[in-house]
């Protein structure tokens, strides 16, 4: 059924990592899945099913991507923001809403800023700079750009509700965004946007969407760390290692209105949410899924029969991410269908929803447990970092390896 | 087997595609047409992958073609794909 997934992507070579080796830095970005917007950055309209060794013209290494419905984000290490994929509602922060653009392209109106943090949602963007400012672009159609008002916009905005306040993170969902400020310890998460499934935590009954940002209620005095959405998804997790989540009830689970503590005795260090599904990685690097049974096999419970009530979302039951072989895991991510993880021997596996390559498999075929994706010819150990991220129907991957020297950058 | 059930409310119209549009997990979107809605399909497809969902809609708001806009939100921009 697999077909050799060594064959067809012999990588050509990659200017983008001459150059960073040059810097003292070697680098490889690989991308896979959804491309007919340009989002996977091989400068073609077009699925790839099996990983591509991707020339990205960036000035300087990537220290992280975020990856959207159809764009994706990069942050270089000197703080700065480059972007493409699909930019229909200005989520590319390029100053127009062209349809789409195939490699990346400097966010200049950011280039007075150390940017820190980026996130993609579905079809809008946040950054968040080194001093605390949030910057949103896209689309505003449900308030998810926190600016009061249902406007789209092309270029990154300041959010003036945060002017006197420190930013520390922003994560987009499909149609929300939740901020996680630095400091203040009551309240300490904010969400926008729409919020009828519970995304934004409590609200009056009939509030649809809210474009202004607002405490979310249920998390005081816990110390959050960071913030997650997806989807309808919300979800935080505590310096303790806690998880809470709240919006869209799980396959076979009602809404959840306000942050529900996962129960589990295990400490977690990463959250990652699917748009039907969730990841967690223990400290001791054990994967966890909720709502899992239902990868490769897209559809609604209800519709299968599969469930006469709802039950309350306190009943859902992590499990463990099948077939590891007891293996540690470094990192997860989530499509919005589909998995991804990083070993501890910098393997690369992915699991779910196939269709669109997005497995990087060499097929679209759907997997229930995670297979080992093949990355060119150098062994995964030779890498020292890996870094995974999943936009709805895609997956990147970054390789680096530091050789002495001194490391330039911009 | 139908992805998701999505109330009409929750569709957001597309000028350019003329269309009730919703995201799909594969990057693109769910498409239904107000002379499908019309025609009693409640089916929205997406063009780009096999997934569909079901539209959750009143038949009577679509009966009569002509004089019904009521449902066509006005402040939401178009969202065009590729």
């Amino acid at each position: 059924m697999m077909e050799e997934a060594t064959k067809a992507s012999s990588p050509s070579s990659s200017s983008a990592a001459a150059a960073a080796a040059a810097a003292g830095e070697e680098e490889e970005v690989w991308s896979w899945g959804a491309g007919t917007d340009g989002q996977l950055g091989t400068g073609r309209l077009a699925d790839e099913h099996l990983p591509r060794l991707l020339s990205l013209s960036l000035p300087s290494s990537i220290s992280l991507l975020a990856c959207g419905g159809a764009h994706v984000i990069a942050l270089s290490s000197g703080g700065r923001v480059f972007s493409w994929g699909r930019g229909s509602s200005g989520q590319l922060g390029h100053g127009e809403a062209a349809t789409n653009c195939l490699t990346p392209k400097a966010v200049t109106s950011l280039e007075g800023y150390f940017i820190a943090g980026v996130s993609a949602g579905w079809s809008h963007s946040g950054f968040v700079s080194d001093t605390g400012c949030l910057f949103t672009c896209g689309d505003g159609s449900f308030g998810q750009l926190g600016h009061g008002n249902l406007e789209s916009c092309s270029s990154p905005i300041e959010v003036s509700y945060f002017l006197s306040k420190h930013v520390d993170q922003i994560a987009c969902g499909m149609r929300h965004s939740l901020v996680l400020l630095k400091g203040d310890p009551n309240n300490r998460v904010y969400g926008f946007g729409s919020c009828k499934r519970g995304q934004l935590g409590p609200t009056s009954n009939r509030t649809r969407s809210t474009s202004l940002p607002q405490a979310i209620q249920g998390l005081e005095n816990i110390e959050i760390v960071s913030v997650v959405a997806s989807g309808d998804h919300s979800a935080a997790l505590s310096s303790g290692g806690r998880v809470y989540n709240w919006g869209r009830g799980f396959p076979g689970f009602s809404d959840v209105h306000s942050p529900i503590e996962l129960s589990s005795l295990l400490r977690i260090k990463q959250i990652a949410l699917g748009w039907n599904h969730a990841l967690v990685l223990t400290d001791g690097g054990e994967a966890l899924i909720l709502g899992g049974n239902r990868h490769g096999v897209l559809g609604n419970l209800e519709n299968l029969g599969l469930t006469n009530h709802r039950p309350d979302v306190s009943a859902l039951v992590l499990e463990r991410v099948p077939g590891l072989d007891g293996k540690k895991v470094m990192q997860i991510a989530a499509g919005a269908e589909h998995s991804a993880l990083v070993t501890e021997d910098m393997e690369v596996m992915t699991w779910g929803w196939g269709e669109h390559g997005q497995l990087g498999l060499g097929s679209t075929c759907d997997w229930i447990e995670p297979q080992r994706v093949s990355l060119g010819h150098t062994l995964p150990d030779h890498w020292a970092k890996c870094s995974i991220y999943c936009g709805s129907g895609f997956t990147f991957v970054i390789r680096s390896r530091t050789s002495s020297g001194p490391h330039q950058d911009d | 087997m139908s992805y998701d059930d999505v109330e009409i409310e929750d569709m957001e119209w597309n000028g350019e595609l003329q269309a009730y549009t919703y995201p799909c997990p594969c990057g693109d979107l769910f498409q239904i047409t107000k002379d499908d809605l019309r025609l009693g399909e409640d089916i929205a497809r997406c063009p780009s992958c096999s997934l569909y969902i079901t539209v959750i809609y009143n038949a009577e708001d679509f009966a009569d073609a002509a004089g019904k806009k009521s449902l066509e939100p006005s402040k939401q921009q178009p969202v065009a794909v590729a």
